[in-house]
């Protein structure tokens, strides 16, 4: 089977999002085990709308839990967020996310 | 003051990121990244291999001042496949000594009394293993574009590399450090041709084992290159060192920095020679034996010895 990076497209919304904060924002690096992150200010209607690009297959699931978790735990919405993953575990893309919104914290 | 830039300063050179150090070795806030992770580009070659890419290919690089100087500033990151050099990647590391040339000419036109001090610069920040074998076509390219950029530059502006990376500097990076006017290294730093890991595979672990990092050090770290000359001056492993020595080159006149230049005459071909003439006679079983040469009494002692200490006692390897 021949091997593709694999895109991972998903939408979140909170009930009662706050705008995200900052306008752009890169944090982190794509080592082994790693990542890096892109958020930005998008009108999407209270939305955060993320896309993952990752050589891992079969975790879309969780995926989808640890993002989840983030924009319910931190209420952003009205962003977009865009990862390059490099077999991070959920751990670390839980970590690197907050890491991340700490920077304009 | 930025307190970011502050923080910077006291960090380790080899544990920063390559967003950290070119940040922090120009002055505070001056730094305007080009072609950064918001143009994202990265490499096209990559993806269809189902491998992970990173949103500046690699390599971060930018403008920033140190003084009244344009420093137009590379920095590669070795986490991101070794700091291994793809199309992309080397094409940034091509166009930011072209820059620099280009806006050197167009100072030098406007103002033909232009002083030394508003000379602009290059600095790469180099944590590599030298081609990205992915795409490796185009890296070993980008390799002869950055050697052609660097001879465009020769006259015009200086160029200096610096070494202090978790990585280290081989493979082709090695020829372009080496064609830099000035290098600079730190203590954890590394520089070689062909790795430790590439010796071993190729030549066995009788014949270099990989595993031992003082053998290692003692072949392709700071201190062994700056007694044969490989690397113009030795600092400390933070930021701020590193900051400092690049600074005190930078404020030279370009004749002086020229003259740190290790080849790019027939005098220093004719000096290379006679070192590689050298090597025949001595035949080293170990870096230890050219450093006593040099006229180190107790070589083993330099391997364990503070900085401070090792620069004001060692003797660097010089043939008549």
């Amino acid at each position: 089977m021949r091997r593709q990076l694999n895109e991972l497209n998903f939408e979140f919304k909170v009930a009662t999002p706050k705008d995200f904060p900052a306008e752009f924002l890169h944090y982190g690096v794509v080592g082994s085990g790693d990542m890096e992150i892109i958020m930005e200010k998008k009108p999407l209607g209270g939305a955060v709308r993320v896309k993952v690009l990752t050589p891992v297959s079969g975790y879309d699931e969780v995926w989808k839990r640890v993002l989840s978790r983030f924009v319910n735990d931190t209420h952003i919405g009205n962003a977009s967020i865009e990862i390059n993953d490099c077999n991070a575990t959920p751990v670390v893309g839980s970590l690197r996310l907050r890491q991340a919104l700490s920077e304009i914290a | 003051m930025s307190v970011k830039w502050d923080a910077l300063q006291h960090q380790s050179f080899l544990e920063c990121n390559a967003r950290q150090r070119a940040i922090g070795l120009v002055d505070p806030d001056t730094f305007s990244e080009l072609a950064g992770p918001r143009d994202r580009l990265s490499s096209p070659h990559l993806p269809v291999l189902g491998e992970a890419i990173q949103f500046d290919d690699g390599v971060v690089t930018g403008v920033g001042l140190i003084g009244k100087k344009p420093v137009f500033l590379a920095s590669q990151e070795g986490r991101f496949i070794g700091g291994a050099v793809g199309e992309v990647h080397g094409a940034k590391l091509v166009n930011i000594v072209r820059l620099a040339r280009e806006a050197f000419e167009k100072m030098l036109s406007a103002n033909p009394d232009l002083p030394e001090e508003k000379r602009p610069a290059v600095v790469i920040s180099v944590d590599t293993g030298g081609v990205r074998l992915h795409e490796a076509n185009a890296g070993l390219l980008a390799h002869a574009e950055i050697i052609d950029q660097f001879q465009d530059a020769k006259g015009k502006v200086p160029i200096i590399t610096l070494v202090g990376g978790k990585v280290g500097c081989f493979g082709g990076m090695g020829f372009i450090a080496a064609a830099a006017d000035v290098v600079i290294m730190s203590q954890s730093g590394r520089l070689g041709l062909t790795g430790p890991e590439v010796i071993e595979e190729e030549m066995g672990k009788e014949e270099f084992d990989s595993s031992d990092r003082a053998l290692v050090y003692r072949t392709t770290g700071g201190k062994h290159r700056y007694i044969m000359g490989d690397c113009n001056f030795l600092v400390a492993d933070s930021i701020a060192a590193m900051r400092n020595a690049l600074r005190e080159v930078l404020a030279l006149p370009y004749a002086e920095i020229d003259a740190f230049r290790r080849i790019g005459s027939l005098d220093k071909v004719e000096y290379q020679l006679k070192l590689v003439d050298l090597c025949v006679k001595l035949s080293p079983k170990d870096s230890k034996d050219v450093w006593k040469y040099a006229g180190n009494e107790n070589p083993g002692a330099l391997v364990d010895m503070s900085l401070d200490t090792f620069l004001k006692k060692v003797k660097r390897l010089k043939v008549a």
